[in-house]
């Protein structure tokens, strides 16, 4: 899973995508994560991140965080050619 | 290193050039607690779901009602809709209050008397009357309203039969401007149907008219509609007088005033749009008043109304089962309240909300808790982002729901009131197998 090329984010939570044309307010962790991912972050990695940082278990996490990956990408913002790769 | 707070990691899209046709968005509206109490403790003691009935929301509403009719008409009189809420501690509080009883079948003709209610301040209407029902009312020195003609030559065959007499009143239906005009109860009024009833009933030594009754419709949003049922029947009763020089003792109005929740379909919330009991008393009681009857024998007025005076005193407290982002990207929840309890999901987009202050609201579906497609509580309401096990509340339930809800799949739950001190008190108890074995047979285990 990769941030498209046409996605433009800004730091205080703004999201452009030009490809689509659709532009989106994140809040301050869904801002973190996007940029996690954009990083080339895997989930493991973005997990530690997350358990250090946050207040935080690891099943609350993982939950958030497929769900937050399934909404980018219904935006378009994440591309996943193989609908098997969860990384 | 102490952690910082964790916030659900959230997006919404920017729809530029699309603002509310309301103006600016409007603070969240919380619930977090009902006559004092909060709902987490409501929900700790008595389980989620649950419904939750005020006591003190009834009397106010009721007190409303009571005084917007009296203080325009001298002689007014309101009968409790059983079939709106017939939950005896509910049903109670409106005889308390002064209300007489309404009930449409022999099963909430016992549930009146049990509840204490006199016999003759009974008003037996609905289609459905057995030979047993009827019998039982007539004992009772109830009014009955009769609905059609084979129960009005049964109704004479009866008091033959048993040698007395029955007091009676028919149910009229009538063109007052709202369509479809309910001709499946009653006789009309514009074909003289009614007018052949009424001179039946007046040469037959064994009933007594005593009253004329209409029910025009529910959720009836144009209080001019009243009016003109109401002068309908103010000509029917002079036209009694004019034929046989008698006065009836009632009219009765019936009920189908809105109530302040919002029908799926309509453009503004029910709340803004929903006439208030004033304006529906003035309409009535300006139609009798100013009608021919003289003010010295002006009748007295019965008003059947139901949800109007109870479904702001009922609540549904539900938690949060799972959140589920559909195919679609539409966020989704389930709760643990589903439309078998919630009949009225139906027909209103019932307000649900949060208990306590959420962040990050977006078009959301919620989804009850049954396996079936169906039980979908709203459609789309924008809502905040919950938890699995946050507490909502879903408001304005009193009405039709704890009569219609049906048991399905699971049990039904417990229904708790507040009474006006603020103490609470099961007054339906949550199911359980037990509620089922005894009823239930199997012939091959004997």
């Amino acid at each position: 899973m990769k941030i498209t090329n046409e996605v433009r984010i800004s730091d205080n939570g703004f999201v452009f995508n030009s490809k689509t044309g659709d532009s989106f307010n994140v809040n301050p962790t869904g801002l973190e994560l996007t940029k996690l991912i954009a990083q080339g972050h895997d989930f493991d990695s973005i997990k530690n991140i997350f358990l250090e940082k946050y207040d935080l278990d690891d099943l609350t996490f993982e939950k958030d965080f497929y769900e937050f990956c399934a909404l980018i990408k219904h935006h378009q913002i994440t591309s996943q050619e193989d609908p098997l790769d969860f990384k | 290193m102490e952690k910082f707070k964790y916030v659900k990691p959230g997006m919404s899209k920017i729809n530029a050039g699309m603002p509310s046709k309301f103006g600016l968005p409007v603070k969240q509206k919380i619930i977090s607690g009902i006559d004092g109490i909060p709902v987490s403790a409501l929900i700790e003691e008595y389980g989620s779901p649950l419904f939750v009935i005020s006591e003190k929301t009834i009397r106010d509403v009721y007190g409303e009602a009571k005084r917007a009719f009296d203080t325009r008409y001298p002689k007014v009189q309101f009968a409790w809709s059983y079939k709106t809420n017939y939950l005896d501690a509910v049903c109670s509080i409106f005889h308390e209050e002064g209300s007489w009883a309404e009930v449409v079948s022999g099963f909430e003709f016992e549930k009146a008397l049990s509840n204490g209610v006199n016999g003759s301040q009974i008003l037996f209407n609905g289609p459905e009357k057995s030979r047993d029902d009827l019998i039982m009312a007539i004992e009772n020195n109830a009014c009955i309203h009769i609905d059609h003609f084979d129960e009005l030559y049964l109704l004479i065959e009866i008091t033959r039969e048993i040698q007395k007499k029955a007091r009676v009143a028919i149910r009229i239906n009538l063109d007052a401007g709202i369509y479809p005009i309910w001709d499946r109860f009653g006789f009309n009024y514009e074909n003289g149907e009614a007018w052949n009833a009424i001179n039946r009933i007046m040469l037959a030594e064994s009933l007594e008219l005593i009253g004329l009754h209409t029910h025009i419709g529910t959720y009836i949003m144009a209080q001019a509609a009243y009016g003109i049922a109401a002068s309908k029947l103010a000509n029917l009763y002079m036209a009694i007088h004019r034929k046989f020089d008698y006065w009836l003792k009632y009219l009765d109005l019936g009920g189908g005033f809105a109530s302040k929740n919002t029908l799926k379909g309509a453009y503004m919330p029910g709340s803004e749009t929903c006439p208030s009991f004033d304006d529906y008393a003035e309409a009535i009681s300006n139609a009798l008043i100013s009608s021919e009857i003289p003010h010295e024998n002006l009748p007295v007025l019965f008003l059947e109304t139901g949800r109007a005076l109870i479904d702001d005193a009922g609540y549904l407290l539900t938690t949060v089962l799972a959140n589920k982002r559909l195919n679609g990207g539409r966020r989704s929840m389930v709760i643990d309240a589903g439309v078998n309890l919630l009949f009225t999901s139906f027909w209103y987009n019932l307000g649900v909300f949060p208990t306590k202050e959420m962040d990050h609201a977006e078009e959301t579906t919620i989804y009850g808790p049954l396996c079936m497609n169906i039980d979908v509580i709203r459609d789309a309401i924008v809502f905040p982002q919950v938890k699995t096990g946050d507490q909502l509340v879903i408001e304005r339930v009193g009405a039709y729901n704890i009569t219609q809800w049906m048991q399905f799949i699971n049990y039904r739950p417990n229904v708790v009131l507040i009474d006006n001190d603020g103490k609470t008190h099961i007054i339906r108890k949550k199911e359980s197998l037990a509620t089922f074995k005894k009823v239930e047979f199997d012939p091959k285990r004997g």
